[in-house]
């Protein structure tokens, strides 16, 4: 005898975010039903997958990664077209030097990183500033001029800094990733003054802020859950956005992830990291992810095959 | 009849604090007599954790206290000799008093519900078990049915077990000020004749305060509605007083109706209206909490 599945009824969608700009800019979004969900609903948009680079030279980085880069970490340029070789969908630029607790650089370096690395690929650029409300509206809004024409995703918008940085993407018409500590309260309330401050709808992305594998993971899934359920079945349209979801410095920042076999006996470093890395990604897209920025390729590889398998039913 | 504990005498507070300190009579007299000017049923002492001197301090706050009016008292201390003290000293004549709080734990209960019992007087059964803040509805219920037993056993009556569901800010736990909603619901049924009460104003704790009146007035109905029968208030707010009292009937009917599913329509009422509905609806977890509900 057939049996009838009970369905879920959705009353809501996510909105559908187009990110860059040519040939190689894509869609997020659109999903009518909770993740994978085919079954129940259009899943019209796979998620994409970005690498991460820094506008310096990586220091205390992982040897795992170290190796997979070679000498193209020591120029952004370089770096982020070995990203693209290396199949990224996108490329996400983190301006770890200008963190005003590091190297301090100014807003003159970051533009010209900046333009340097747009220039240089085709596929979507993310620009990421280092959270510090006042320096990344002094680097990132610069930027977000001098490339107005890319439609860039500029982040973290925090809520110290919106105004300044939502004018910013309003005015050059880029996407503000609006991100808040781990908190779907505050996630939801970010977008509502972004709203207000005019950025549109078709603009903005949640970055729910994520807590790596076995620092706060579960933390982001159960936000992203929540949202997710918000969005889809109770017509929380300022929760309605596509999730940005930025694990990779998170994963490789742990000791678990960056020591050596010497110092650790976790398994072989290589794949300790990577794996690592992949399994915060799999819970990431089973929450609702919508772009995932890691740093490892063969954790891209993995999360794309992964999200294949998936879609494919 | 709903009753009102009024919750400013308190050591926190700055002028009773120091009154308090400097064993100055007038400041809580003056109070005390606003307080049930406006019409408090019982008044709550609270002297917070009173380690040193605790004893000696409650014994004179509740003679000072009942020296100006003959209401109750809730004796408010984590200090149980204090509270022993206080309990001494009540004027029968005033009412029972009343123990805030017995938690749901052994050792606080074996301790003090025969204490209750002692002095003939009441206390507040605090839901919180030994594994802290109960997750959900039935957690609480487990913890109240506990509290109930306990008291049971100690010979102290019903209707002097105050069952506290224990209120959670709605901006950081909004899922639990559902359970706690649903589990004031349930009492009429699972404690028929025992009293309820709740520490109100924690709702809106961390919520813009231009807000916390529209939370604090709004929950106060909702739980009126499933069945609360006393909360602990600012008793110098006139406007929660005035809902404590039912003197807002249409608002009380809009908030139960929303409740029971019957929604108003939403372009027939005035802003103060759909500003109760919106936050009912907030409240219920309708709609997920941020700080601009009310614009949404």
């Amino acid at each position: 005898m057939a049996v009838d599945l009970p369905k879920r009824a959705y009353s809501g969608a996510i909105r559908e975010i187009v990110v860059g700009k040519g040939d190689k800019s894509f869609c997020v979004g659109g999903e009518t039903a909770y993740p994978f969900y085919t079954f129940e609903g259009k899943i019209p948009n796979p998620p994409k997958f970005g690498l991460d680079i820094l506008d310096i030279e990586p220091e205390g980085w992982a040897g795992a990664l170290l190796e997979v880069y070679g000498d193209s970490v020591k120029n952004p340029v370089t770096w982020a077209k070995k990203c693209v070789e290396l199949g990224a969908d996108m490329v996400q630029l983190t301006l770890q030097g200008t963190d005003p607790n590091d190297k301090n650089l100014g807003a003159d370096h970051a533009v010209l990183v900046a333009k340097q690395v747009s220039e240089a690929i085709d596929v979507p650029l993310a620009i990421w500033g280092t959270a510090n409300a006042e320096k990344d509206v002094e680097v990132l809004r610069p930027i977000a001029e001098e490339l107005s024409d890319r439609r860039l995703l500029i982040g973290p918008v925090i809520e110290e800094n919106h105004k300044q940085l939502g004018a910013a993407c309003l005015a050059y018409k880029h996407v503000a990733i609006a991100s808040s500590p781990i908190d779907i309260n505050l996630a939801k309330q970010l977008n509502v003054l972004l709203s207000n401050l005019g950025v549109t709808d078709e603009n903005i992305l949640i970055d729910p802020t994520v807590g790596g594998l076995g620092y706060g993971l579960e933390y982001t899934y159960s936000v992203m859950e929540r949202a997710r359920m918000a969005a889809l079945t109770q017509q929380d349209d300022k929760l309605q956005f596509p999730i940005y979801c930025n694990l990779g410095i998170e994963v490789w920042k742990t000791k678990e992830a960056k020591l050596p076999d010497s110092e650790m006996n976790l398994g072989e470093h290589k794949q300790r990291g990577v794996l690592m890395e992949a399994i915060t990604t799999s819970s990431l897209l089973a929450s609702g992810a919508d772009i995932l920025i890691v740093r490892h390729p063969d954790t891209m590889k993995l999360g794309k095959q992964l999200v294949a398998e998936m879609l494919a039913g | 009849m709903f009753r009102i504990i009024a919750e400013n005498i308190n050591v926190m507070y700055k002028t009773i604090g120091t009154a308090m300190k400097e064993r100055n009579k007038e400041p809580i007299q003056e109070m005390a007599e606003k307080l049930v000017a406006n019409g408090a049923d019982l008044l709550d002492i609270n002297l917070g954790p009173a380690r040193k001197g605790g004893e000696e301090l409650m014994a004179w706050v509740v003679e000072t206290v009942h020296a100006v009016c003959s209401k109750p008292l809730y004796l408010d201390t984590s200090n149980v000799a204090a509270i022993e003290a206080g309990l001494k000293v009540h004027k029968e004549s005033a009412g029972k008093a009343v123990i805030n709080s017995i938690s749901a734990r052994p050792e606080r209960m074996d301790k003090l519900w025969p204490l209750a019992a002692k002095y003939n007087a009441g206390a507040v059964a605090l839901v919180l078990g030994v594994d802290g803040i109960p997750r959900d509805a039935a957690e609480r219920a487990a913890n109240a049915a506990m509290l109930m037993a306990a008291a049971a056993d100690a010979g102290v009556s019903p209707e002097d077990v105050w069952i506290d569901p224990i209120v959670i800010p709605v901006n950081s736990q909004q899922q639990q000020v559902g359970y706690c909603t649903e589990f004031i619901g349930m009492l009429p049924e699972m404690a028929p004749g025992y009293s309820s009460t709740c520490g109100l104003s924690n709702v809106s704790n961390g919520s813009p305060e231009k807000l916390r009146p529209l939370l604090n007035q709004c929950y106060l109905m909702m739980l009126k509605h499933v069945g609360l029968t006393s909360a602990i208030l600012d008793g110098l707010d006139r406007e929660i007083l005035g809902i404590a009292r039912g003197e807002r009937a249409d608002l009380e009917k809009l908030i139960g109706d929303t409740m029971d599913g019957n929604p108003p329509d939403m372009s027939s009422l005035n802003e103060e209206q759909v500003s109760f509905v919106k936050t009912t609806n907030m409240i219920m977890g309708k709609t997920l909490y941020s700080d601009s509900w009310l614009d949404l």
